[in-house]
């Protein structure tokens, strides 16, 4: 058998150095804003068992968990989310907190991807859950903390708001069974214009059926709601965007000009959300690197009842953008130590300019030449030398 | 202003879309000229086109190193989801089949059949649709063999004219979809550069229809 000993499962990879810094220092402004925000940190399990994500309202594919069993011989996964074993935790140990709850979390998730698409399996995401309140307050405060992330990625950043009860309404006015809901369903989020008019075409014309094909057309700016107000009748449907334009119209003091736009069609593939919905795009990364929305339904599972939402950051792009550079953070000065005498010194010594702020390391090495060459190599400028 | 990218299948789809491209005034001497250079701006370096294998059209654009795309539903169906698909072109028209020997029932009898295709995933949806179970075998080339030489008891493979078929006796026993050329957008570019992609997509959707 070959034995797999000098390479990683694909989907994983090795951060080094940059990556590393880059990871840390963008994971640190976005902790910021949300500890800003007074949300919380919360970390829980990498392994989950598998009935809290096998729900058909969940939305997360068997095919794409990673699952192994535990000694009893039941199905646990890799978490392949955080945001159901957060309300997994609020549902059962936090119960009798006081609500609303604000949690934050800064943890990798697992996703088995299709091979050789070049996805990553290890997904490194921070998110917020604000748990136990609903309406506009709450999703006032989220957006804006969506925002402000977003805000730390990049200047050059999209952050889009829908609502998931427009389609749903319309959806439910249809005549069709769930399985033609779910295509329709699909082909709106995937802007499939082609093969939603195909599908619309053989069900009976109506009001309805020309709003729905006109719902994947429906993003942009302010001038989508006159639109939409145009085609959609459904009076659940209209209440929805009534709403999102009320959000819509507080967000304009954040001064975000296009930066924040609407999408009445955006559909989450995640099918727990019942409310806004929202995702985040910045220049050179093909997918949206925030999604989030409000997700009151997640609570049936546990037979509790309660309001919800949250939005995930995906960081890994970040460590590919500096995957490019190799160089690392050199030290300015290299201790080393005479003799064996000399070490404890020396590395009290180093500690010491450490804390005056110096970037210094001692060296391991026994050898002066062998030092003195290492630091030549590295390019570190200066070479203290401790003989007492 | 980066140039929005576009990725074009090569072959059988290619010129029609450097026509289509055309049409909507988008000048493509360079694509006729192209020698052996890959990526080739056009339009007053307006766009950059990208040519490259079918499927390697939906990769680029899944990936955002392309923004837009031109590729044929078929591969589509067979290969990823993530991206917009936001016109039918028109052109490039054919049929997803499945084929049998003439005569013969496909569906008759208990016995799982075999089917050869170059599209497995197209090919299990399909028989999933049909709550049958099937052997699915993978053929790189002429899938018309396959049944001939006692491989397989049918095949899915897109139809155009029907002419190898009859050449080989064998007949269309039920049709899966119909195919022709898609225009598919990134999910990202869509949102940050919806202005010239949307303009690109009116100027075009009025040239096809």
């Amino acid at each position: 058998m070959k034995n797999n000993i000098k390479i990683t499962p694909e989907g994983t990879r090795d951060y080094l150095f940059r990556e590393c810094t880059a990871v840390r220092d963008i994971s640190r402004k976005i902790v910021n804003v949300f500890e800003n925000h007074q949300f919380h940190r919360v970390i829980t399990p990498a392994l989950e068992f598998y009935d809290l994500f096998c729900d058909d309202s969940i939305g997360i594919s068997q095919e794409s968990m990673f699952k192994t069993t535990d000694n009893k011989g039941r199905i646990v996964v890799l978490r392949p989310d955080s945001t159901l074993p957060i309300a997994r935790l609020v549902s059962t140990r936090m119960q009798n907190e006081v609500l609303p709850v604000r949690l934050y979390y800064n943890q990798t998730v697992y996703r088995n991807n299709p091979t050789l698409t070049g996805r990553p399996d290890e997904i490194i995401q921070l998110g917020v859950e604000l748990i136990g309140s609903v309406g506009k307050r709450a999703d006032l405060e989220v957006i804006t903390t969506a925002v402000e992330s977003m805000q730390t990625l990049s200047d050059d950043f999209r952050l889009e708001i829908g609502h998931s009860v427009i389609f749903e309404a319309l959806a439910d006015d249809l005549n069709v069974s769930s399985d033609v809901k779910d295509k329709v369903k699909t082909y709106i989020e995937n802007k499939n214009y082609s093969a939603l008019n195909d599908i619309l075409d053989k069900l009976e014309p109506g009001e309805t059926v020309s709003a729905i094909r006109k719902l994947p057309s429906l993003f942009g700016g302010v001038e989508v709601f006159e639109q939409a107000e145009k085609i959609i009748k459904s009076s659940k449907a209209l209440k929805a965007i009534d709403y999102l334009k009320d959000l819509y119209n507080e967000l304009q003091s954040l001064n975000l000009g296009d930066k924040l736009s609407l999408d009445l069609g955006l559909v989450q593939r995640n099918e727990y959300y019942s409310g806004i919905v929202f995702s985040g795009f910045i220049q050179g990364f093909g997918d949206a690197v925030l999604s989030g929305g409000r997700y009151d339904k997640i609570f049936d599972i546990f037979n509790s009842s309660m309001g919800a939402l949250g939005f995930a950051i995906n960081i890994n792009y970040i460590a590919e953008q500096a995957r490019n550079s190799t160089d690392k953070n050199i030290p300015d000065v290299l201790v080393f130590a005479k003799t064996d005498s000399d070490i404890m010194p020396a590395i009290k010594h180093t500690s010491e300019l450490v804390r005056r702020g110096v970037r210094a390391q001692f060296s391991d090495l026994s050898d002066e030449s062998q030092a003195r060459e290492f630091a030549a190599k590295l390019g570190i400028k200066e070479f203290e030398v401790i003989a007492l | 202003m980066k140039p929005l990218r576009i990725a074009l299948t090569k072959g059988r789809l290619e010129k029609s879309t450097i026509a289509l491209l055309e049409s909507i005034g988008i000048n493509c001497d360079e694509i006729h000229n192209k020698g052996r250079r890959l990526i080739l701006p056009i339009g007053d370096g307006k766009f950059e086109v990208v040519l490259a294998k079918a499927a390697d059209v939906i990769t680029y654009v899944e990936h955002g190193v392309c923004d837009l795309g031109v590729v044929g539903k078929d591969t589509i169906l067979e290969n990823g989801t993530s991206f917009y698909e936001l016109l039918d072109l028109g052109f490039g028209r054919c049929k997803f089949a499945l084929a049998g020997k003439k005569g013969v029932d496909f569906f008759h009898g208990y016995n799982t059949k075999t089917v050869a295709t170059k599209y497995p995933n197209v090919t299990r949806e399909f028989f999933e649709g049909k709550n049958m179970d099937v052997r699915v075998i993978k053929i790189e080339g002429s899938v018309e063999l396959a049944p001939l030489v006692g491989l397989s008891d049918g095949i899915v493979d897109i139809v155009e004219t029907g002419s190898t078929l009859i050449a080989n006796n064998l007949e269309v026993k039920e049709y899966v979809t119909n195919i022709s050329a898609r225009l598919i957008a990134n999910t990202a570019s869509l949102k940050l550069r919806k202005n010239e992609i949307e303009e690109l997509v009116r100027k075009m959707e009025a040239q096809v229809k």
